[in-house]
């Protein structure tokens, strides 16, 4: 067979952390791999600047928990500090105008209302544990879980608006959309991935539990390191060209396509289609169209010192009003200076969208006022990230899918296509939307590519 | 340290406070499991036994089969029973750890919560 010279084993496209896992895994198993990056830099979600004072700032993703072993491995392997969050002190919640103290996950101003919110997330859980893992279309409810959204099922297991409004948030936080935009079977197939909504939720023992000192950026720049230099950067691709030999791939202004054997798109599902495939597989568009990109402002208020500490506050925030739907304390972890980092999403991403990015942070601050003090309103530094400009990204932190996708087209999420393998952390069969499901989701497609090759290279042999 | 004379004591505590306490029993409904309670500094062994809703006596000794092993320290189970502390922040900090089925952890977790947000 004539192999023409720059015909590579696999072409990557998208350098998040799903596609640099899989490159570096390429790499290290012979393959001759070139990463394409949309964007002029590396990490898509995971990606850290640096404040005025020195400190990391995470513009995405950046808590790491127990059970999220590739990622801790990642972090411990770059020698950067991993440090727990600050959780010491009261958590404050704003309700309609009141502004409570409570300890521990749940506010508890209300205990009947906190107690339908333990009972109602433990049912999630439970039944999340039923939903086979990879394939939540086998599960023997499955058209029925998938017929109903989130906010119907709220609306039969939670009788309080008080309750209610807690779980709506604690969803929120985690999706970046409201219940109504959401798939019970999409929820629980999501949550038995990752340990449970209890688990999501929580700082100590859960998903929020650690953060890294140079951010989630230096994960990336780790396994970019590895690469030794095979990434190229403002290379958007949007066409590729297939056959069971092998791909074409085309990048935006450019004349010459990189040719491959083997392609891994390592990007949502969303993004994905917005590349065109020749041929086509229709179930691609079925699939984006049935998923939603969350819709989360991450927002960082930077101060002198963590004021808030020295009134007995954890700087953890629940605001059921308002646009600020929670907070934590992201300051550096030497505490020499103070940070609050708080998430705008779903429904309050829309409702403050139009503003003028001095109205809406002078609305934040005004919130945080309320929760932590007046100190509150004196941010030395203010940052926003809108995700959902985020053209390379289009929203976060993950895309979700509506009722009716999973039963009916779930299953392409991670099928091959032909020589195209799909990565990313939507892909992940464990802790999809997460860090570590970015990683997982890239070994995994390296594994096929690889063992994929390894077939072709017997039968040519053979 | 707590004696396990101690830990009894507070255990029947929590027993007269659970069972009384119909929203946790309701949570226990289909529930009959055996939970050994196991000290670290005491080395003791207790065992609770779940039946129709209802939290019996706690024995010495622990029995072949089991479904959850609940570990900590004489002390943490004393204040925990007592009502002092919440069990749920002792189990996120790794201080209290549960080993069973992961269904059975997710319940006892958020029994625990419940019991604390109810005293
Ligand atoms: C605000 C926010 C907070 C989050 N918080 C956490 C957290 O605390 N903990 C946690 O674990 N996770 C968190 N996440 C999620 C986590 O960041 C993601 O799950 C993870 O980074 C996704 O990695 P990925 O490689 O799958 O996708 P991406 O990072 O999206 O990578 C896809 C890459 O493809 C590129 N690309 C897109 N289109 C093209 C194209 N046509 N051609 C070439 N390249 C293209 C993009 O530029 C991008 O670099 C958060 C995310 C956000 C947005």
């Amino acid at each position: 067979m004539h192999v023409p010279e720059q015909l590579r084993d696999a072409v990557v496209i998208g350098a998040g952390l799903a596609g640099l896992r899989a490159a570096v895994d390429l790499e290290r198993a012979g393959c001759d791999v070139l990463v394409l990056e949309a964007r002029d830099r590396i990490g898509g979600r995971a990606w850290s600047g640096v404040a005025e004072d020195g400190s990391t700032i995470d513009f995405g993703g950046q808590w790491l928990g127990p059970g999220q072993t590739r990622a801790l491995a990642l972090a411990e392997a770059t020698g950067m500090e991993v440090f727990p969050t600050w959780v010491a002190g009261a958590n404050v919640e704003l309700r309609e105008g009141e502004r409570l103290e409570y300890s521990g996950l749940i506010p508890t101003a209300d205990p009947d209302a906190s107690i339908e919110v333990v009972t109602a997330m433990l049912d999630l859980d439970l039944l999340g544990l039923d939903v086979p893992v990879g394939a939540p279309w086998e599960h023997e409810d499955a058209a029925l879980l998938d017929a109903e959204t989130m906010a119907t099922w709220l609306d039969r297991n939670l009788a309080s608006p008080v309750s209610r409004g807690i779980v709506e948030v604690a969803l929120q936080a985690v999706f970046g959309v409201n219940s109504d935009e959401l798939s019970v079977l999409f929820v629980l197939a999501y949550l038995h991935g990752g340990g449970g909504l209890t688990n999501l939720t929580r700082t100590t023992g859960g998903a929020q539990e650690r953060r890294m000192d140079a951010g989630a950026g230096a994960l990336a720049a780790h396994l970019a390191k590895k690469l030794h230099g095979r990434i190229e950067l403002d290379a958007p691709v949007d066409r590729i060209e297939w056959d069971a030999t092998g791909v074409t791939v085309h990048v935006v202004g450019r004349s010459v396509p990189v040719t491959a054997r083997r392609a891994v798109l390592a990007l949502s599902p969303i993004l994905a289609e917005r590349i065109a495939l020749d041929p086509e597989v229709p179930q691609r568009h079925a699939l984006a169209a049935g998923m939603t990109m969350g819709r989360v402002r991450k927002v960082h208020a930077r101060y002198a010192r963590p004021f808030w500490r020295e009134r007995g506050l954890s700087g953890q925030l629940i605001s059921t009003n308002g646009s600020i739907s929670s907070t934590f304390d992201n300051s550096p972890s030497d505490g020499t200076s103070g940070a609050l980092v708080g998430f705008i999403a779903g429904r309050d991403y829309d409702a403050t969208a139009d503003l003028t990015d001095d109205a809406r942070r002078n609305l934040v601050l005004d919130e945080l006022a309320c929760a932590f003090g007046p100190e509150a309103r004196l941010a030395t530094e203010y940052h926003e990230v809108d995700w959902p400009a985020e053209e390379w990204t289009g929203g976060g932190p993950v895309a979700v899918m509506q009722p009716g996708v999973l039963t009916r087209v779930g299953d392409a999420l991670r099928r091959p296509i032909g020589p195209v393998h799909l990565a990313g952390t939507e892909t992940a069969l464990e802790w999809c939307g997460y860090l570590e499901g970015a990683l997982e989701s890239g070994e995994r497609a390296a594994a096929e590519v690889v063992a994929s090759l390894a077939l072709t290279k017997g039968s040519e042999e053979g | 340290m707590a004696s396990t004379d101690e830990i009894i004591e507070a255990y029947g505590e929590w027993q007269s406070r659970s069972n009384a306490n119909d929203r946790l029993r309701k949570m226990l409904r289909g529930w009959d499991r055996v939970v050994i309670v196991e000290t670290t500094d005491t080395h003791e062994r207790l065992t609770i036994t779940v039946v129709d809703q209802t939290l019996t006596d706690i024995v010495v000794g622990a029995p072949e089969m089991v479904d959850l092993v609940v570990t900590g320290t004489s002390e943490d189970f004393c204040d925990m029973f007592w009502g002092d502390l919440n069990p749920s922040e002792k189990y996120i900090s790794g201080e209290i750890v549960i080993h069973g089925a992961q269904a059975d952890v997710m319940r006892l977790d958020a029994m625990s919560m419940v019991a604390f947000l109810d005293q």
